[in-house]
């Protein structure tokens, strides 16, 4: 008897084991995103506190649009700050982006995505300088002065290899090519970088005349005189500039910048931290199967307590107890593996070229309380319905052997229309919120997210039901090619579907996350395929490179003149963006939405040809034309007056003449070129669309324009293959990057494969014996019990392919809007690439099978281990 | 030619060590001749599912050799026990015969399903036949009764036609009924198809059917007795103190 003890030990060793890891790992990953987060957000604290730290007042300006380029102060307002009374000195700045850096070899140095390359002042004209351009100082040399120096920070200088004293080359994107003098190398704060970004300064002048933006200052900084109350400067200065203008105390500024960043931070923490819930959500499931086994294995123990006079209470508490205790310690554990998760990403994330201010590790006691109590609290909730059903255990079944873990049957058809029920409420809110009318309530998004969540428990309430024919099925092609281990593993995941259900559960939720991430990225690439090869009649088009993806960002006029003037180009478009306020009021509603305005040329249709149109494509001064969707959301018609309001100079009034359809019009607001230059005070093109005479190809057209270019380093022609291929790269990142997110989550309901796997060898043992006596070999053992856990595995990653698809599916219809033009089942590979077979449905079938194998090598090993006697000695 | 079905040479099994040593086989030599029914009596702790389990290679010898036909036990891997196993000898234990996911026929049929023979029908039809179980081919284990289970583990034991079936009291967990039912096929299964079979008991009356019994205590040999009746076995059991 003492040996079987020992197993009964070492069956709770490993069920301990593995209820942890599934908390250490989700609130290792929730508590290592704040730990981390934390730090850099403490980290950037200490740098503007630093750069603010001469400052005593800072002077800004505020805009109504997020994605702008912000607004401006006029040199002469800011020139009245000096006659304020306390205003010892004020220092004007410039701030802005829209240069490149070329190396000594006339490369681009800091083009393509990343962090963008910002244009500041550093000092003015008269040789004023100081040390504040949002936390700069100069590291070696000196403050640029005139039109010929300038000053990079610290990574860019060490990246294009150049000392003080170099002659550098530097694009601008309004005025081209300028030769410069490298003078000095600035650093950020205590000789950092600001998050990875990259920063060429110039003097006041200069940076006025690189941006286009004469006689404009971003805002200054200004010392008072000592012995004046700051507040009144601030009240003296506020009354003598505009509206817009920001004043506030230098430590105030700080502040506000460190909320910004928080901010910022706080979104990254929300989103890599649901990743984390995600886990611990998963691992819920495999907490639940694991007391739910343990509880039904030690039925009979259970009832010798209650015959011995245990209430059911205590029953139930003894379960609990010990789901807390395993909960506490793999919280605890948790919140430790965090630390180390969020000291590895300081070391790693560098390496990667994201370069992050670091500070000493920051562990907050929010940090602590939620790790604890996430994993504490999940555990506990999932173990509270087996401890239930431990508290209901008979005092007979104590007395009879039978007893013991038999699932109850008469539960199905009550359980079939529960989640009947369930799913048609689910599907009811789903389809409500894709296609009826919400009206005043609740916005769609809403319903189909609750549609969403209570699929989800249908799903897993009817699962038991499917269990059995679909694990069936599954093992009967698995019997076909490995034959009594296969009809062994079948039946076993057969015999109780309400375990492989539960234990499928856990894998399901992280496959359908997959699937939907896959489902949704291979629509992308399916809406982007059909735009670009279908929906746009041109060969080439010319864009900005790099600069952060900003679709507003901008190249010279002379790139386009230049292209007019070759043979190849039968005829070409030029497209002006710009982000506007786009507010339509009627009696009955308001709407503003900041969307980007295209400034269009009249034969931008052809280029663009929509599906179909009413009245107009070309307006005419005073005149917009927009894309269908838009015009549904703001329920306009032909003839409606809308409002676009601009940044640079206020607002505007239009007439709509046309609304046009077709994924190639996608989020399209068009007016005249002129009417767009006129109101953002710049002639700068996006986009330039050209056509190639006939027989010339894309590739052909595309190698004369390229030398035009070889002055504007930062301007590229692509083909639309191009354009496809780098969409397509964009998009397996994001998908790698999800993914990887996820694996966690996989790897969660993979160990609950583990472990009801090992719980059903230690079950079974008995039956393992048996098998070996009458001639089943310790390979086949192994295979049966591997094949069991890939049955399961499969069925879960089925269900999971199943409700990924469809929700994809929802949130394509959901988002129709933002133009996904066609929805995509990603079943094969996109690509021969790693992140083309990551992002196919197939794979995952596939991988899910394999992986089952691969968890299930300890459990398999632990039956195959068994020996035979032992075993048929047990119980 | 060799008319013993198996043997133990001089065989010794130790459990454990210093303190806790037990010797559970004392140098036992014993041979079972083919076609013999044999009884393996004694006293609990005496070694009869110790030799049992050794002999069928189911536990290692400490010392001595076991022979099943010419084979040597010692000599062989868990593979190539575990092949012996399936093709050569056959197993009746005490309870928990039969793999419950499976039907009757498929437990039946299992060690030739696990080595990939063909099953010869005509001989398995006329073992499920003379078993009388083969109207409950199709049901699962759970659905059957005790005295049924341990006929289909007969079966089971008797479709690969091994050299010989090892049986740890197949009837301690039935009625008399039942029990004499399947002790009468048993004993038929000897006569009508020279089958060795090996039976661990202690129930008088069930190694009555032998025709043969041995003795053991203290993991030796100590008597033997042929063609025993149960009052035969009784006054011997009694005479050895049992």
């Amino acid at each position: 008897m003492l040996r079987v003890s020992l197993k009964g030990v070492w069956a709770h060793k490993v069920r301990l084991v593995l209820t942890a890891l599934a908390i250490i790992l989700g609130v290792g990953l929730i508590s290592g995103v704040y730990v981390y987060t934390d730090t850099i957000g403490k980290a950037f604290d200490g740098i503007f506190a630093d750069a603010y730290s001469g400052v005593d007042i800072a002077i800004g300006t505020e805009s109504e649009f997020s994605f702008g380029e912000g607004t401006y102060l006029d040199e002469a307002d800011f020139a009245l700050i000096d006659e304020v009374p306390g205003v010892e000195e004020a220092y004007p700045y410039l701030q802005g982006i829209g240069v490149t850096v070329l190396d000594a070899e006339g490369e681009v140095l800091s083009s393509g995505p990343g962090p963008p390359t910002f244009v500041a002042s550093l000092s003015d004209p008269q040789g004023n300088t100081y040390r504040d351009t949002g936390g700069f100082t100069i590291d070696a040399g000196a403050y640029p002065v005139g039109s010929g120096q300038v000053v990079l920070d610290r990574g860019l200088a060490d990246q294009g290899g150049f000392e003080v004293g170099d002659r550098i080359t530097v694009i601008s994107d309004l005025v081209g090519r300028l030769d410069l003098e490298l003078v000095g190398v600035a650093v950020f704060g205590e000789g950092g970088s600001l998050g990875g970004t990259k920063w060429v300064f110039f003097d006041l002048a200069t940076a006025q005349s690189v941006l286009q933006r004469p006689g404009k200052l971003s805002g200054g900084v200004v010392q008072v005189t000592p012995g004046t109350q700051v507040d009144d400067v601030i009240a003296g200065i506020q009354a003598v500039l505009p509206d817009h203008a920001t004043v506030v105390s230098g430590q105030d500024a700080a502040e506000e910048e460190a909320a910004e960043i928080q901010a910022a931070l706080s979104f990254f923490t929300i989103f890599l931290s649901v990743f984390g819930w995600v886990a611990l959500f998963v691992g819920s499931f495999l907490i639940y199967n694991t007391f739910r086994i343990v509880v039904s294995q030690r039925t009979r123990e259970l009832a010798l307590l209650r015959a011995l006079g245990a209430g059911a209470r205590q029953v139930r508490g003894i379960v609990l107890l010990e789901a807390l205790t395993i909960g506490l310690i793999g919280a605890l554990l948790g919140v430790g593996f965090g630390v180390m998760l969020a000291f590895g990403l300081q070391l790693i994330l560098p390496a990667a070229g994201i370069e992050l201010p670091t500070a000493s590790l920051s562990i907050k006691p929010r940090t602590v309380i939620v790790g604890l109590a996430a994993g504490t609290v999940i555990t506990f909730v999932s173990a509270l319905i087996p401890a239930r059903r431990a508290s209901k255990v008979s005092v007979m079944a104590a007395l009879r052997a039978d007893a013991a873990g038999r699932p109850a049957r008469g539960g199905l058809l009550r359980r079939a229309l529960v989640g009947g029920v369930i799913l048609a409420l689910g599907l009811g809110a789903l389809f409500f919120g894709l296609f009826g009318d919400t009206g005043s309530g609740p916005s769609p998004v809403v319903y189909v997210g609750v549609g969403v969540g209570v699929i989800f428990l249908a799903v897993f309430a009817l699962s038991p039901l499917v269990a059995g024919p679909v694990t069936n099925l599954l093992g009967g092609v698995l019997e076909r090619f490995t034959g009594t281990s296969g009809r062994l593993a079948r039946r076993n995941a057969m015999r109780s579907p309400r375990r492989t259900a539960a234990t499928a559960a856990a894998v399901t939720i992280s496959i359908t996350l997959v699937a939907l991430a896959s489902t949704l990225t291979g629509s992308i690439r399916g809406t982007l395929d059909e735009v670009l090869a279908n929906n746009v009649d041109a060969d080439v088009v010319v864009l900005p490179a790099g600069q952060f993806g900003d679709p507003s960002a901008a190249f010279a006029p002379e790139v386009a003149e230049r292209m007019e003037g070759i043979d190849l180009v039968a005829d070409l478009t030029r497209i002006w963006i710009e982000w506007g306020l786009l507010t339509v009021e009627t009696p009955t509603r308001a709407l503003t939405d900041e969307i980007l305005i295209t400034g269009a040329e009249p034969n931008l249709a052809d280029f663009i040809p929509p599906d179909g149109f009413r009245g107009s494509l070309d307006p005419r001064p005073g005149e917009v034309v927009i894309e269908a969707a838009i015009a549904d959301d703001y329920d306009v018609a032909l003839g409606d007056s809308l409002v676009i309001e601009f940044e640079q100079s206020g607002e505007r009034p239009f007439t709509l003449v046309g609304i046009a359809d077709g994924p190639a019009w996608a989020g399209i607001v068009a007016i005249p070129a002129t009417d767009l230059i006129s109101a953002t005070g710049q002639d700068q093109h996006s986009q330039v669309y050209a056509q190639a005479v006939e027989g010339v190809g894309p590739d052909e057209l595309k190698a004369a324009v390229e030398p035009l270019l070889a002055d504007y380093p930062n301007v590229a022609v692509q083909t639309f293959e191009d354009l496809q291929s780098e969409a397509e790269a964009q998009l397996n990142g994001l998908l790698n990057f999800i993914l990887a997110l996820l694996a966690l989550a996989v790897v969660i309901g993979m160990l609950g494969v583990t472990n009801t796997m090992a719980l059903a060898v230690f079950e079974r043992t008995r039956e393992i014996g048996l098998l070996r006596a009458v001639g089943l070999d310790r390979r086949t053992t192994r295979r049966m019990v591997r094949a069991e856990a890939s049955i399961v595995s499969v069925f879960g990653a089925l269900m999971g392919i199943g409700l990924g698809i469809f929700f994809g599916w929802a949130l394509i219809k959901a988002l129709e809007d933002l133009g996904f033009a066609v929805f995509v089942i990603p079943w094969l590979p996109s690509s021969a690439s790693v992140a083309g077979v990551l992002g196919s449905l197939l794979f995952w079938l596939l991988a899910t099978g394999i992986l089952g194998i691969l968890f299930a090598v300890y459990p398999a090993w632990r039956a195959a281990r068994l020996k035979v006697i032992e075993a048929i000695a047990h119980l | 030619m060799n008319s013993t079905a198996a043997r133990a040479e001089g065989v010794t099994k130790v459990y454990g060590w210093g303190d806790t040593r037990v010797t559970a086989l004392d140098d036992i030599s014993v041979a079972f001749a083919k076609g013999e029914f044999t009884a393996v009596m004694g006293p609990s702790g005496s070694g009869k599912s110790t030799l049992m389990h050794c002999m069928a290679g189911l536990d290692s010898v400490t010392d001595g050799s076991v022979f099943i036909g010419d084979q040597d036990l010692s000599t062989l891997s868990d593979r190539q026990l575990t092949k012996l196993r399936r093709e050569r000898v056959g197993f009746i234990f005490q309870a928990y015969n039969l793999v419950p996911t499976l039907s009757a026929s498929e437990n039946i049929t299992l060690p030739l399903d696990l080595a990939g023979t063909k099953v010869d029908q005509s001989w398995f039809d006329s073992v499920v036949e003379t078993l009388g179980v083969a109207d409950r081919l199709k049901h699962r284990p759970s659905e059957l009764s005790g005295g049924q289970q341990q006929r289909v583990a007969a079966a089971r034991a008797m479709v690969s036609r091994p050299d010989l079936i090892f049986a740890d009291e197949p009837s301690g967990n039935l009625d008399s009924k039942a029990s004499a039912d399947l002790l009468a096929f048993l004993r038929s299964a000897v006569k009508d198809h020279a089958q060795t079979i090996v039976m661990v008991t202690h129930d008088a009356n069930a190694a009555g059917y032998a025709d043969r019994i041995v003795f053991l205590a203290d993991g030796r040999v100590v008597d033997s007795m042929k063609d025993p009746t149960p009052e035969r076995v009784l006054d011997r059991l009694k005479s050895l103190e049992y």
